[in-house]
């Protein structure tokens, strides 16, 4: 035997071995590589071993002995790899865990749930934007035709192209089926029994049911767009409109003239494009008359085209096609660079940035908005989790310290949790696919044209749906897993973890921090939005709505009808006027204040008393008395915002009269002060209040009864008896307004939704880390009390930690809060509102602190108040 | 394949019947090394002792611990059988080749 030299072999190199050999049998293998070493070391000095020793060590990381030894280390039964067997232990182990943990599975598995059901409802609507357009039979060969376009100002790409492309296409190349042109922007207006209905829809060319494979309940397909003014209703617009009645072969009277019936479509789903009805390309023609689309290489907005290629076109083919056909455009517009592409059909949404695209703008962004949104609320359920798992090592670590023993890898150890994880993920998934159900019709009636969408449950997406769970699973297992795998089992079995290992660690503490600050953020926002809803109804737009009846006018006789209104005991006063106060307005018109300019002005045409009957407020002036007006001039009353607009104008002689649309000369005699005629949203414009009976579209009526449904019932009677053909069509100005704000309201629902979740889950998470914080702290609670500590000190010890935290949070929220609501989205909201109020802020600080106080108070005081004695026995 | 032997497989074979008691891979591979001065490396060693194992040439088995090479043991090897049937059949075939030989091999 050699005497012990003091070198070494080469760490390095050793390590290497080590590694790379894993569990591999390689006692003797080492044995010879150190043999060689210190053999080499006496010959040939001691970097010559070291560099020969590395060399061995390399040539037998690449042999063909240690590969072998490698794979029969990984095959022999001693470390067999998680089998079957094994996983069905786990199982067992979990749902005992489960069973024996209550408090631990209930928090995870309702955090998880509802954190999942957002995300839930992104996946099924992302799924089903995947699927658009996948019914079309002859999805594969169409195509549909953008335009990049690229000159000095701009460049994008337009959905739209220029309306000659298509036919001029059709012409050239043989292997074009069909090119079917649409025109969007047909926008009839029908005349419903009185109210007036807006639809939209598109100009289409007769193919369009060859192309597109929609289906029609009623009508030819072949014929229903072949003549102009032709018209096909979805389903929903037909019962709007004829109710049970046939509509076949009936004619709409719209403002853009009048169209027959001839077809009726199902709803639209899953589809790209957004109609409620559709009209032949004639009409359009008919329409523009004078302009003929087919030699129109310049104007490409709202035009669109798809191309319907014979049966097994090379798409090299279509490509060269639309090079030559941009080659063409360009000679049109010399300035433009143009480009066309084709995007296949079933491919058409979701989309990027496209400008001007037909129909709903599904595009990536707005998605990846939206899972941002429901990750905001997982995050902190998975968060929970993880914190859970990791404060009730101490539970785990013997179960973990034996089966290390025992003879379990890493690995092993790791595969149990993540197994364990994902066990709860997929309970949870149920739960949240419950959530999902529930919730999805309110949500998706917040989403505009969510209505084409089919987030319907079927295998597909639950396929999809346990995919998401697999993921969320391993992904939030993983940290648990990992740490787990890592204890000691001498440690562990000994059973002398520290327990400075399981109070509220950095990383903890940023995650509950992170938690209860969105809390807090949501909170704010609710009560912000629930404010700007306060400010809406009581601070008033500057009229009276209580109580103010509305009926509208369909064709009587306005006089009479009023007079009779009128005698009515409970009808305090009656007026009419042409737009209902307090809603959205189409009224665009103007006046010319110096014989010149023009103004955009609002008109509304109102009744006798309305300034009084409203209480509405005059600065200066009358309003004007019955049969005051004369020939030449007409006595009308403005808003100071029109005063305002017009002091602009250069005006030298009488500034109290200017000419009007029709016209006529108008005087002010009044000026009110400007009120909220729209709602809050809108700014307040120039706005012109001319008096006539005549033109007025509704009557308003102040009430004052004790039996609001009888006085009602009476009103009918005498509304009918004076014009038996017209619809008593009634409702309340405060109704009416409240429909106007359905945005605050689908807002104020969206942040309690997402407030409520983000509560919920937080509160869990708190609840959870409280107890197992406080048990573990059992027995230091239980000395502390025989040393004499009151029970007061001890709640105090115990809460000052997350009230800490929950401070923290507020410090975070709040700024962020403010920089969010009142700067940035109150602003777009409502631009007359509020802003953020220091009351609100202050109230949702104080109802998350008494959320967090509650629970600390209901965990501590189990421990707080006990018996020190037991506590003492506690293990 | 099993009847098969390569001619470093064969001298490998010999190598271990001359050690006897004392075949291990490092002793194998000095042997080698220095009497067919060859310059092989540890792993080209091992491959082949594993593969003339997968062929049943040879067993191997793990000698008791010493205070040599840090106390980890060594890996022995032996013929068997089978390999003393394959190395006497290559040297009758090649004693057969020698005497038959129609041009003077001797140097």
């Amino acid at each position: 035997m050699k005497e012990m030299p003091n070198q070494q072999p080469p760490k390095l190199a050793s390590r290497l071995f080590d590694w790379w050999g894993g569990r591999a049998l390689t006692e003797d293998l080492k044995g010879d590589l150190e043999e060689g070493f210190y053999e080499n070391l006496e010959a040939k000095g001691s970097f010559k071993a070291k560099w020969i020793y590395t060399y061995q060590v390399l040539t037998l990381c690449f042999s063909y002995a240690l590969k072998r030894r490698k794979d029969s280390a990984a095959y022999s039964p001693y470390y067999a790899t998680n089998s079957l067997a094994m996983f069905n232990n786990y199982f067992k182990i979990a749902m005992r865990n489960f069973m024996k943990q209550k408090l631990f599975t209930s928090i995870n598995l309702l955090g998880l749930a509802l954190g999942m059901s957002i995300c839930l409802l992104a996946i099924s609507i992302t799924y089903s934007i995947l699927e658009s357009d996948n019914f079309h039979e002859k999805k594969e060969r169409v195509f549909q035709i953008n335009a990049y376009l690229k000159d000095a100002d701009q460049s994008r790409i337009y959905g739209s192209v220029f309306p000659a492309v298509g036919d001029y296409m059709e012409e050239k190349y043989p292997f074009i089926e069909t090119a079917l042109n649409i025109h969007s922007g047909f926008r009839p207006v029908v005349n419903h029994h009185g109210n007036l209905l807006d639809f939209h829809g598109y100009y289409v060319d007769p193919e369009f049911f060859q192309v597109f494979s929609f289906k029609l309940i009623e009508g030819d397909p072949r014929t229903a767009l072949a003549k102009p003014n032709t018209i096909i209703l979805t389903k929903s617009v037909a019962e709007k409109l004829f109710r049970d009645a046939d509509p076949m072969g009936k004619v709409l009277e719209t403002e853009t003239g009048s169209f027959t019936v001839t077809g009726v479509m199902p709803d639209l789903k899953e589809t790209h494009l957004y109609f409620q009805v559709l009209t032949s390309q004639q009409t359009y023609k008919l329409q523009l008359a004078d302009h003929n689309p087919v030699n129109d290489w310049k104007q490409y907005r709202n035009h669109y085209l798809y191309l319907l290629l014979k049966p097994e076109t090379q798409n090299a083919s279509l490509q060269d096609a639309l090079a030559q056909t941009s080659v063409k455009a360009e000679e049109f517009n010399p300035e433009t660079s143009i480009e066309l592409q084709s995007v296949r059909l079933d491919k058409a949404v979701p989309r990027w940035d496209i400008s001007n695209a037909i129909g709903i703008g599904w595009d990536y962004p707005s998605l990846l908005f939206f899972f941002f949104i429901g990750l905001l609320i997982l995050l902190p359920a998975i968060f929970n989790y993880t914190n859970l798992s990791i404060a009730r090592a101490m539970k785990r670590a013997k179960e973990i310290g034996i089966r290390k023993v025992v003879g379990a890898q890493k690995a092993q150890i790791k595969a149990q949790f993540i197994v364990e994880t994902v066990i709860m993920t997929i309970l949870a998934l149920v739960g949240s696919m419950f959530v999902f159900v529930i919730v999805q019709n309110e949500l998706l009636d917040m989403i505009i044209s969510a209505e084409v969408l089919n987030t319907s449950i079927r295998p597909s997406l639950v396929v999809v749906f346990i995919i998401f769970g697999l993921i969320i699973g391993v992904l939030s297992g993983l940290f648990p897993a990992v740490y787990f795998s890592r204890l000691s089992p001498i440690h562990s079995l000994k059973g002398d973890m520290k327990p400075g290992s399981f109070s509220v660690s950095g990383i903890k503490k940023g995650l509950f921090v992170f938690q209860f600050a969105l809390s807090l953020f949501f909170i704010i926002g609710v009560a912000t939005i629930v404010r700007q809803y306060h400010h809406v109804f009581n601070r008033q737009h500057g009229f009276d709505s209580e109580n103010v009846l509305t009926i509208a006018f369909n064709g009587q006789n306005k006089e009479v009808a009023l007079q009779e209104l009128a005698r009515h005991p409970d009808v305090k006063a009656v007026t009419t006027t042409s737009h209902l106060p307090g809603i959205n307005m189409q009224s665009a018109s103007w006046a010319i204040p110096n014989g010149k300019d023009t103004l955009q002005a609002s008109e509304i045409f109102i009744g006798d008393d309305f300034v009084k009957n409203m209480n509405m407020e005059l600065v200066w002036g009358f309003s004007p008395p019955k049969n005051q007006s004369t020939h030449n001039e007409e006595l009308v009353m403005v808003n100071e915002e029109f005063l305002r607009a017009a002091s602009v104008f250069d005006r030298a002689e009488d500034t109290l009269t200017f000419v009007m649309e029709d016209g006529r000369h108008a005087r002010i005699s009044g000026v009110l002060k400007d009120l909220h005629y729209e709602p809050l949203s809108r700014e307040i414009r120039p706005m012109i209040f001319r008096k006539s009976t005549a033109k007025s579209q509704f009557v308003l009526l102040s009430l004052q009864s004790n039996d609001i449904q009888k006085t009602i019932g009476e009103l009918e009677e005498i509304w009918t008896e004076v014009d038996q053909k017209v619809p008593f069509e009634a409702s309340f100005l405060d109704d009416e307004i409240e429909r106007a704000y359905k945005f605050l309201t689908v807002q104020i629902k969206i942040f309690s939704f997402l407030g409520a979740l983000a509560i919920v889950i937080s509160c869990l998470g708190l609840l959870g880390m409280v107890s197992y914080t406080t048990e573990n702290r059992t027995k230091e609670i239980a000395i502390r009390k025989i040393m004499g500590a009151s029970v007061s000190s001890i709640y105090l010890l115990l809460t000052r930690d997350f009230i800490r935290l929950i401070g923290y949070s507020a410090l975070l929220a709040i700024p962020l809060a403010y920089v969010f609501y009142d700067k940035m989205f109150l602003y777009f909201l409502i631009r007359y509102g509020l802003g953020l109020g220091f009351w609100e802020v202050l109230a949702s600080v104080f109802f998350l602190f008494l959320l967090g106080f509650f629970f600390i108070f209901w965990q501590t005081s189990k421990v707080a108040q006990s018996n020190p004695a037991t506590n003492l026995r506690y293990e | 394949m099993k009847g098969y032997l390569g001619e470093f497989e064969e001298l490998v074979l010999l190598t271990i019947a001359n050690l006897a008691d004392e075949a291990y891979g490092m002793a194998l591979l000095r042997d080698i090394n220095e009497r067919a001065n060859r310059n092989l490396s540890l792993g080209a060693m091992h491959s082949t002792l594993t593969r003339l194992e997968e062929k049943g040439f040879i067993t191997s088995y793990l000698g008791e611990p010493t205070n040599e090479r840090g106390g980890r043991r060594k890996r022995y090897f032996e013929l068997t059988a089978n390999a003393i049937a394959a190395l006497n059949e290559m040297k009758s075939l090649r004693d057969e080749l020698w005497s038959n030989a129609k041009i003077n091999l001797s140097l």
